[in-house]
């Protein structure tokens, strides 16, 4: 695989809700692909479908219409067992509020994928992927005995363990202050540059204006896109559709 | 995985703590309830008795055996029930942890297999707990027994060794199958739910569930419907078994409809009722989970209770109708002759009960069943008991059915008295049963010898002739025994009986209660256990810790008093199915509910679930609620 082809790809994407005069059309025929080595944000209005259009993309939900492709595999046609292998190894997830497990520690919480893989995860491994996100000095805390930054770096770092192909973040700084999300996203930053592919849904115009890209989103369609915004074209991209309602 | 197993054991230490208890004491109520079963089967009658003597003890101990027979049933249901429906709530209250595992890339197989193996693990040391326990529970329930008299002083439950293979075996057994079917459910949530605490965690009526329930419903209704066709012993026993399918079918059913009733309850104004009402609606599966023990705890106690009453009053109306005489004498030994020379009397029923043994089968296959038979004059007992045309021909050597049941009325019977040779004697018809029973076989006079008749238990039943003088006849009768008037009489009978019956269940009910009332104090603390946050948030939305916990304290009160009227329907179903059987079988229906025992189990059930959630939620709101709040999992 080279870096010209996409890590995601979308095609024809269509996620319905509900049934009759009460279907939504969350995502509707969407096709977009996310490249390789490079962080594209997705943002929209509430409601635009952005959540819904990750976890379509990410396997979490599956689709009524088009196909989802990750490297060259079709999610759509992936089984329960293919889709928690490609969990397990190509995929990894980042989320607003950080679900890490409260009984286990920052290392166990970071080495829980590759248990879950049969692998017996030895500590320099779990202790460089904390250092990575510098938490190496945290490894023994409880998710309850860290800060929210710090626990998103630790979600992070559970993602990043299995050394994924994709990195899904949905409003990874939501429930962060300021200063806790320029850490995470220059944490974000660092690993897009590094040649990691990350997919991050937003409505934050500064997160968005730290990715390579921004693709905008409202009711299920892509309706605009933008490459190398500043926040503020960004959030005056985002206030313009908000508008335009 | 282990190493987040045992994290996890830490961590939601209420949840597991109270899979244990009801493990530990599930196993010890059944460990004990079947070394008492097997103590008493096997215990031999104390040397030096006389034959007679020797052969009431086998009756006395059959009957023991036949109690304890239901009490081990009894204690092997609800033992399944309250562990397997507390494995399940701890698997259900676990789901969004389960779908994060999903998410970072478990397996089904790893998901089912992490539940099974805490179940295993679980199970175990609840059944390794639960061995010594059951030494103390038999202990308690040896007490019972000797205390209430169904057993001699002497009696003791004595341990054997493969016991331990049942306790543990059961244990493991039990939590095993509790978690699998939990555990199979749990295993199909999808990842997206740990993001969500809605979608499938809401759906809680399963396919499963609603099979479970019709089919129990189903199984419940035609006890019901064949009660009456199944005479006197088969409609009582089909009544006093139509409270546990008939719970198990309410207890699936609650998730529907205990939302429903507690929701009909005035909660009361303001923002602590609202709360309640709210969370009644949302959290069906708590609901669901608390009031299942509460509805098995009341269907058992009011239906089988109920249903024991009714049969009880509808036996002792019967034998007010069937009973001709103005006296009854009760003394030991042959009392006829003497009773028959007072001046005044017309006839007299002269009735002596001796214990017999009837065989049946032959050679290998030959069983003796203990009995009771009665010796009597048939004219005279015709005449007292009104059965006319029923003993006509009995005379001679021939004998007849008693009300007892038990016995063919015709062809013949094989018979063993205690100091005779065994000998068959043909059958000259019978009375048909009667609702309080009795003997089982009536004899006339010069089958037993007059030895055995000696001192015998005998009653006689005397009419007056016209005319005579009921004092002076009395007073004459007083010196041959006890003498009383047929009220007086009827209502000692009635009383013993009613002593008998509640002794009963006092001892077929008094530790299972005690276990599904554990039961329910698990659900609750296993509930609560999982609600720190909900509660911080109401807090922090202007909640004070008061109304957090009235509210609380309102929702589980709801919660079960929806039980109880739930319960109170499973045992209907078994109250209206004794009372058909009392119709069909003596032509009256009756109906007797001991009102103060349900009273008092519906009181301790509410001040159990209202203490419970006090505590619990008082626990639980302990700590400020912003501690909780800042640091999300």
């Amino acid at each position: 695989m080279t870096r010209a082809d996409p890590a995601v790809t979308l095609r024809g994407v269509t996620r319905v809700f509900g049934r009759g005069s009460a279907a939504v059309r969350a995502v509707d025929e969407v096709t977009l692909e996310f490249p390789r080595a490079g962080w594209t944000a997705v943002m929209g209005p509430s409601g635009s479908g952005k959540s819904t259009l990750l976890h379509c993309a990410a396997g979490l939900e599956g689709v009524d219409a088009g196909q989802v492709l990750i490297g060259d595999t079709d999610l759509t046609a992936a089984r329960e067992h293919e889709l928690t292998a490609l969990r397990r190894t190509r995929i990894g997830f980042v989320f607003q509020s950080f679900n890490l497990i409260g009984s286990l520690t920052a290392a166990q919480n970071v080495a829980l994928p590759l248990r879950l893989a049969g692998r017996r995860p030895r500590t320099p491994e779990v202790r460089e992927t904390l250092a990575a996100v510098g938490l190496a000095d945290r490894a023994r805390h409880k998710p309850r005995e860290l800060s929210g930054g710090q626990q998103q770096r630790v979600a992070i770092a559970r993602a990043m363990v299995t050394r994924p192909e994709v990195l899904f973040a949905d409003e990874p700084t939501g429930a962060l202050d300021s200063s806790a999300a320029r850490v995470v996203l220059d944490l974000m930053r660092r690993m897009a540059d590094a040649g990691q592919s990350i997919v991050m849904v937003t409505h934050d115009p500064l997160a968005a204006a730290q990715a390579d890209a921004v693709v905008f989103l409202r009711d299920g369609r892509v309706v605009d896109r933008l490459a190398g915004g500043s926040a503020r074209e960004v959030a005056d991209r985002l206030a313009g559709w908000e508008a335009a309602r | 995985m282990m190493g987040m197993s045992r994290a996890g054991l830490a961590e939601r230490w209420p949840l597991f703590a109270g899979a244990f208890v009801s493990v530990t004491l599930g196993v010890a109520l059944v460990q004990s309830s079947l070394l008492l079963l097997i103590s008493a089967a096997t215990m031999d009658p104390p040397a030096g008795l006389s034959a007679a003597a020797g052969m009431e003890f086998s009756d006395n101990i059959a009957a023991v055996v036949s109690m304890l027979g239901i009490v081990l049933g009894i204690a092997t249901f609800l033992a399944g029930f309250v562990i397997s429906s507390t494995f399940a709530f701890t698997v259900a209250q676990r789901r969004r942890d389960l779908a994060l595992l999903r998410l970072v890339g478990g397996s089904r197989g790893q998901l089912r297999r992490l539940l099974l193996g805490e179940a295993l693990l679980l199970g175990g040391l609840g059944a390794a707990a639960g061995v010594p326990a059951g030494l103390g529970v038999m202990a308690a329930q040896e007490w019972l027994l000797r205390t209430l008299g169904f057993v001699p002083a002497g009696f003791h439950g004595q341990w054997r060794e493969w016991i331990l293979a049942v306790s543990f075996g059961a244990g493991i057994g039990l939590a095993v199958s509790g978690a699998a079917v939990a555990a199979r459910r749990a295993s199909r949530v999808r990842p997206l739910e740990a993001l969500r605490d809605t979608g499938e965690a809401a759906r809680v009526m399963t396919v499963a569930r609603w099979i479970a329930a019709l089919v129990f419903l189903g199984g419940a209704l035609a006890l019901v419907i064949i009660a009456p066709h199944g005479g006197v012993d088969g409609g009582a026993a089909m009544a006093m078994n139509v409270p546990l399918p008939a719970a198990i079918a309410a207890a699936a059913l609650s998730p529907l409809i205990v939302p429903l009733v507690a929701r009909l309850l005035p909660t009361g104004a303001g923002a602590a009722g609202l709360l309640a009402r709210a969370n009644l609606w949302d959290a069906r599966r708590r609901s669901a989970s608390i009031a299942a023990p509460v509805i098995v705890l009341i269907a058992l106690i009011a239906g089988t209770a109920g249903a024991e009453a009714t049969f009880t009053v509808s036996g002792i109306d019967q034998m007010r109708r069937q009973t001709h005489a103005d006296f009854i004498v009760e003394a030991p030994g042959p009392i006829g002759a003497r009773i028959a020379a007072v001046r005044g009397v017309a006839t007299a029923s002269t009735e002596t009960s001796v214990p017999a043994t009837i065989v049946t089968g032959h050679g290998e296959d030959q069983e003796s069943d203990t009995a009771t038979a009665l010796v009597i004059d048939p004219p005279a007992y015709a005449k007292a008991h009104g059965t006319a045309s029923a003993l006509a021909s009995l005379s001679g050597r021939s004998v007849a059915a008693g009300p007892g049941g038990g016995v063919p009325s015709s062809g013949s019977v094989r018979l063993k008295l205690p100091d005779t040779a065994l000998v068959e004697l043909p059958v000259a018809g019978g009375v048909p049963p009667t609702m309080s029973g009795g003997a089982n076989l009536l004899l006339p006079p010069g089958i037993v010898s007059p030895a055995l008749l000696a001192d015998a238990p005998t009653q006689s039943f005397v009419s007056l002739a016209p005319g005579a003088n009921a004092d002076s006849v009395r007073s004459q009768l007083s010196r041959i025994g006890k003498v009383s008037d047929v009220d007086t009489w009827l209502r000692a009978d009635a009383s013993s009986r009613n002593s008998t019956s509640n002794k009963i269940m006092l001892v077929i009910m008094g530790l299972g209660g005690l276990y599904a009332l554990i039961g329910v104090i698990n659900s609750i603390v296993i509930g609560a256990a999982a609600r720190r946050r909900e509660f911080a948030e109401a807090r922090v939305t202007g909640l004070t810790r008061t109304q957090v916990i009235r509210s609380a304290l309102l929702e589980s009160s709801a919660v079960t008093v929806a039980g109880l009227v739930l319960g109170g329907l499973a045992a209907a179903g078994a109250v209206i199915a004794a009372v058909a059987s009392t119709s069909a079988v003596t032509g009256r229906p009756a109906l007797s509910l001991p009102w103060p025992l349900i009273a008092a189990a519906c009181a301790v059930a509410l001040l159990v679930t209202a203490a419970t959630s006090l505590i619990t939620s008082w626990s639980a709101t302990r700590r400020p609620p912003v501690t909780l709040l800042a640091a999300r999992e």
